[in-house]
């Protein structure tokens, strides 16, 4: 695991008139507890990832109120996890990263909001938009609409939060439907803090099991049942689930004195919201605000009597909404017209981009449109002008400042990253064979598509990169390689990918980048782990469950030994053998390596035992700067400096004191046979009396041989 | 920007870090949220790490509330989870580049931005992976921030660290506080390092060094680092005797590092042909400006004459001050053995680079024949040079210096350069144009490197020369299109430096080359 949460798990044990401090998405986990879940699940990802690793680390205060958590196999295994509400009184909560969680479950996100719930089931949405997003950029919103499923957007702050959390379970049960709190990136790692409520034993749990299994055919998604099914969704479950949020206040209504003018907002855009207002002076510092607002802190679906109450009287009313399509837009003009009202203008996506983060300056400039067009009394147009005026001008003196746009910097390989060498190796196979189609998947390796490699031509999906390559490879003149990796390969690789080209004979190379964990989550612990825990059963090794298969082509290489890899690779791709062929890229990941070693080497040196602390360096007066050693690495520990040297203007190519020692500089200088400028250094700390003797003998004869009376190495 | 318009009214003092993944940019706002915590203000922190933590660009922003919470009556703020420009009042930047971007998104204005950056650069892949140099320029930075900025703080932040031996986040979390603006004092930004226990001791030393430096400093601007004049080289007779003043540095510098590389004799064949580079300049009005045409030809000249065959490689490799450089460099304490190993990769073109010609051929046919088969004798070496015999090897090789004069790539090197020298002093003194024998000059700089980079800039070379130099039809082009032709054909060498170029053109054909492969 990427970090210890110790100190977390001690906030889930806070009780009544304690204060809570820390994360939104560990406020969330703490609601969880407060509401009595019998069960949480989910797979991880960011930003939903503590959720899930804090539980993790939180057995003890679980099984005191013997709550079960899981650690499912994908998001589809979570959402099916929810399955324990269809027929009992339990409620259950799973997480991940959406809009791709989402994906991966929705169908059996489907079955169960077909069937129903007795007990609540929460879905908590981490919604990967915008600045910091790492996945495609879609909006969950309309899952909840097309499954009928509740949609929770608070406003972000962590009170607003956990409230939700219990409102989410109340009215799931009592609409029998899951819900789905949506969190976006900042408001899961928001940092506040808020009053806490003591944890609730749930009635059924490992402490005190259901005794008797309840059958009942309505739940089953078989004629006539799934009939019957889709009529109490829109005659019972929408009904009630109506009637609850109003009867709730769910939603809220900030009054402002513009009263011929209005804002909807999803709630949580609403301190974004509160920050433009307050530039251009229609808000004071605790949000008290001159423009009326209805904040939506449920989603979907939207109250009409009380969206016609907030828009009757009104001259225009704009829309804030996130993403698209724009579904609140959309879904608000129609209420309006149903209703017969006519008069106020519906400002929206024609004042606010259609699509992309609604950023603070974005907003900015949508709340000045509304502005320029509604001219509200007692705004004064010029100061409107004014503000936005500023921006565009800081923007534009910057830009003439600045001349070129500062080079943009992507996420990366880390330095010392396992998977950096194996990209190394596929680059030189490719110049070699003139160009190969690489299916690439979800995972850290996915950066080898960013520069310098600009290697993978396709993303298709976690885990879905093999069977991604079905329809190019045979139409493709050359071999296909198709990179995966251990997450993935657990995730839906074997199923969908592997088993399927083993079953089809499918003539294909696959190259499994096994480093141990979901590295890019956060190092979360898979089947294939070293070091599992006691909690987490004996482990899988991916090598054998592929000869388990049946396969005969499986190659195990170590990642940094380049020529190895791209040996391996070679053979893959000319082997006359048709079929599955799989490469196992075998390195540990090294930001777990480098947080495993360190305590171990500590502990040596402390105890006076050798330590060899291993690096590479760059001869500045060999190096010619032609970089190509950067071009096959890319690690952020080579880099450069001023040429010391007088006559060279060029900077010199060196490596810095963040390096590893992983080796792979030296390993492509050599397979790409690039330059003798490498080398390694080991220092030997504590070294013994025949190191330090054979030391001090080679150092005076090197020195007497070269003429100089100082120490050498 | 007027910010909020009622002025009386207290509002958040806003801060946005933008930093790199993994340099403790969580933990500094951590601190700052304990400092707020301690003097009772309202505070609210947010990030998006997600994979940015991966060496990408990623940033953290807080918002204190600088009343304190009793004063409050129960009455939250409003806090901001995004910055919106015009409405932050600091933007600390852990690296240079990163202030840049600060300024580019417009969260940086004069009317309310204190910035606070340190200096140093960690480049991005982008401007590593180009030949040459990509450096993204800091001076454009620096002049900017000084002008976009209500006041800037710009120290070199990382040395401090180093000094500090911490991490760059207490030192710029120091500078921060140092600055004067944040609404807390010294004594609770230190509290909250204390509080956060691990490595306390080195992060108040940071923090101090970084406070001291924001608060004595004001708004100091450094200029980029400027290189170091070299130590003055031993000077030369002839060098005094028959060139002007103002390259005798230069000069005696080359001629210094000649002798070195192989004799007296050597040197004195760099100096006549430095002569006949001196009239180009003097033909061209050069003298008045300092010469640049000679001072370029002269640094470029003495680089290609001492090329790096193996007998310098492994010369360079067994200097005395290169292991006392190296123990350096590992931070070895005196006493511990450092062990250095060397990634070499001889091959038979190698060898066969100090060999003489005749034989030096055969080899190279040879290989090429079985480098087309898919085989070589190319052979990866990991040579401890810090072992008696590694070092041996070595020093077996660079005694091999008496071959070099008599070799095969001496000779493809000198026939190269008096080509090169011959289109310099041609086009120099029939055109009398500055820019285009720049342009030739620069040529030079395409011969670099080793191995497969060596061939394909000897290749790029010889086909500007073949078809733009030496070429009847293409000497009948304007100036102005030769000098064009010249800087595209340079620059698409340059620019994809992995891909080989196309085969030279048929003679006589004017080809512009713009783009290989």
């Amino acid at each position: 695991m990427e970090r210890s949460f110790n100190t977390e798990v001690g906030k889930l044990r806070l009780g009544k008139g304690q204060t809570f401090v820390g994360e939104g998405i560990l406020a969330v986990t703490k609601a969880l507890l407060q509401s009595g879940v019998s069960y949480v699940g989910g797979y991880q990802g960011a930003p939903v990832s503590h959720l899930m690793d804090v539980l993790n680390d939180a057995r003890d205060v679980l099984d005191e109120l013997g709550v079960h958590f899981e650690a499912c196999g994908n998001e589809a295994g979570a959402a099916a996890m929810l399955g324990a509400s269809v027929n009992y009184p339990l409620r259950g909560a799973v997480t991940w990263k959406s809009v791709v969680g989402t994906n991966v479950a929705s169908d059996a996100l489907s079955n169960l909001s077909s069937s129903g719930v007795k007990g609540g089931a929460l879905i908590i949405i981490g919604e990967d938009y915008g600045e910091g997003a790492s996945i495609i950029q879609e909006r969950s919103h309309s899952f909840a609409m097309k499954s009928q499923m509740w949609l929770l957007d608070p406003r972000p702050n962590l009170p607003s939060i956990v409230n939700m959390v219990g409102k989410g379970f109340e009215l799931s049960e009592a609409t029998n439907t899951p819900v789905m709190l949506e969190l976006r990136i900042r408001a899961c790692h928001v940092h506040g803090s808020f009053e806490c409520e003591d944890n609730r034993k749930p009635e059924f749990s490992k402490l005190n099991p259901i005794t008797k299994p309840e059958f009942n055919f309505d739940r089953i998604p078989l004629p006539t049942a799934n009939y019957t099914q889709e009529r109490l969704k829109v005659d019972i479950r929408m009904p009630a689930a109506l009637k609850f949020i109003r009867e709730q206040g769910l939603n809220e209504v900030f009054p402002g004195t513009y009263e011929d003018i209005g804002i909807i907002l999803q709630g949580g855009m609403y301190n974004t919201l509160i920050r433009a207002m307050q530039q251009f002076g229609l808000a004071d510092a605790f949000g008290a605000g001159k423009i009326p607002l209805y904040v939506l802190n449920v989603t979907y679906p939207l109250l009409p009597e009380e969206v016609t109450a907030f828009c009757s009287g009104k001259r225009a009313v704009m829309i804030v909404e996130e993403g698209q399509p724009a579904h609140l837009e959309e879904a608000i003009n129609s209420i309006l017209r149903r209703a017969g009202i006519n008069d106020p203008q519906v400002l929206g996506k024609d004042i606010l981009p259609m699509a992309g983060e609604y950023t603070g300056e974005v907003l900015l400039g949508g709340l000045g449109r509304f502005l320029k067009l509604t001219a509200p009394s007692g705004v004064d147009q010029s100061e409107v002008h004014e503000v936005l005026e500023e921006v565009a001008q800081v923007k534009q003196r910057a830009a003439e400042l600045l001349g070129e746009r500062v080079p943009m910097r992507p996420p990366g390989f880390c330095i010392g990253c396992p998977e950096r060498p194996v990209f190394s190796a596929i680059k030189m196979i490719d110049r070699e064979l003139g160009g190969i189609h690489v299916s690439s998947d979800i995972g850290c390796h996915t950066f080898s598509t960013l520069p310098p490699f600009n290697l993978g031509n396709t993303v298709l999906g976690f885990g879905l990169s093999l069977a991604a390559s079905a329809g190019i490879a045979p139409n493709m003149g050359q071999r296909v390689i198709t990179v995966m990796g251990d997450g993935g390969f657990w995730h839906n690789g074997l199923s969908t990918g592997v088993t399927n080209a083993i079953f089809r004979n499918d003539d294909s190379v696959l190259l499994i980048m096994e480093n141990g964990y979901t590295s890019a989550t956060g190092t979360q612990n898979i089947p294939s782990s070293p070091g599992l825990t006691e909690k987490e059963g004996s482990g899988i090794s991916i090598e054998n469950t592929l000869r388990s298969l049946g396969l005969q082509w499986v190659e195990r290489v170590d990642n940094y030994s380049v020529s190895t890899v791209s040996e391996a690779l070679r053979r893959a791709m000319k082997t006359p053998q048709k079929g599955l062929k799989v490469i196992i890229a075998d390195g540990e990941c090294m930001l777990e390596r480098q947080r495993r070693i360190r305590p171990i080497n500590a502990a040596r040196l402390a105890a006076g035992q050798s330590v060899v602390r291993t690096r590479f360096g760059v001869d500045e007066d060999v190096c010619t700067g032609d970089r190509a050693c950067i071009r096959l690495s890319g690690c952020p520990a080579l880099t450069l400096k001023d040429n010391p040297d007088p006559l060279r203007v060029e900077p010199v190519t060196t490596i810095s004191s963040s390096c590893v020692g992983c080796g792979l500089c030296g390993e492509v200088a050599q397979a790409a046979a690039l330059c003798p400028s490498f080398y390694r250094t080991e220092v030997i700390q504590n070294p013994g009396w025949g190191k330090r003797f054979m030391s001090g003998l080679r150092r005076r004869v090197i020195g007497a041989l070269v003429g100089t009376a100082k120490e050498l190495s | 920007m007027s910010g909020t318009k009622s002025t009386n009214m207290p509002r958040p003092f806003t801060i946005l870090i933008a930093a790199l993944g993994g340099e403790g940019g969580g933990v500094l706002a951590d601190w700052l949220v304990d400092a707020a915590t301690h003097s009772d203000f309202p505070v609210q922190s947010t990030s998006i790490p997600g994979v940015s933590q991966r060496t990408g660009a990623t940033t953290y922003y807080v918002e204190i509330f600088p009343v304190r919470q009793a004063e409050l009556a129960g009455k939250h703020p409003v806090l901001a989870l995004v910055p919106t420009p015009g409405a932050v009042d600091m933007v600390a930047a852990s690296e240079l580049l990163e202030a840049g971007r600060a300024m580019q998104n417009a969260f940086v204005t004069a009317q309310r931005t204190t910035l606070v950056a340190s200096t140093h650069r960690i480049f991005a892949t982008s401007e590593k992976m180009i030949p040459t140099d990509g450096r993204y320029g800091s001076e454009k930075i620096l002049g900017a921030s000084t002008k976009i900025a209500q006041r800037a703080i710009l120290f070199d932040m990382l040395s401090q660290a180093q000094k500090a031996g911490t991490v760059i986040n207490s030192v710029l979390f120091g500078a921060m506080a140092g600055s004067g603006v944040l609404p807390l004092s010294r004594t609770v930004c230190e509290a909250a390092i204390r509080g956060a226990g691990k490595g306390a001791e080195a992060s108040l030393r940071g923090f101090a060094l970084g406070y001291e430096h924001a608060a004595s400093a004001q708004a100091l601007v450094p200029k980029a680092p400027e290189k170091l004049p070299p130590p003055p080289a031993k000077e030369n007779l002839r060098v005094r005797s028959e060139f002007p003043g103002a390259l005798h540095e230069l000069l005696n510098q080359a001629v210094a590092r000649l002798i070195d590389y192989l004799d007296v004799a050597y040197a004195d064949l760099y100096l006549d042909r430095m002569r006949s580079v001196v009239a180009v300049d003097n033909e061209t009005d050069g003298a008045g400006q300092g010469y640049p045409l000679t001072r370029e030809t002269a640094r470029l000249l003495v680089l290609w004459m001492t090329y790096e065959d193996i007998i310098r490689v492994a010369e360079l490799k067994t200097r005395p001050e290169r292991f006392a450089r190296l123990r350096k460099e590992a931070g070895a304490q005196p006493g511990e053995p450092v062990v250095i190993v060397d990634f070499l990769k001889p091959g038979p073109e190698e060898f066969a680079d100090i060999l003489s010609p005749g034989l030096s051929d055969l080899i190279k046919t040879w290989e090429l024949k079985r480098r087309n088969l898919g085989r070589t004798l190319s052979f990866p070496l990991r040579l401890q040079t810090s072992s008696l015999t590694g070092f041996l090897a070595l020093r077996f090789l660079a005694r091999l210096k008496p071959l070099r004069r008599r070799s095969a790539r001496f000779a493809l090197e000198q026939a190269t350069i008096e080509r090169w020298l011959a289109a310099i002093k041609r086009y120099g003194m029939a055109t009398r144009d500055r820019e285009l024998v720049q342009e030739i000059i620069q040529c030079a700089a395409l011969l670099r490197g080793y191995g497969g980079t060596q061939r394909r800039g000897r290749r790029a070379f010889e086909h500007i020369f073949d078809s733009l130099l030496e070429n009847k039809t293409a000497e009948a082009q304007k100036i102005v299109e030769l000098k064009q032709a010249l800087h595209a054909a340079r620059n698409a060498a340059l620019a994809n430096p992995d891909v080989p170029p196309v085969p030279p053109a048929a003679t006589g054909k004017p080809v512009v080359w713009l783009k290989a492969g």
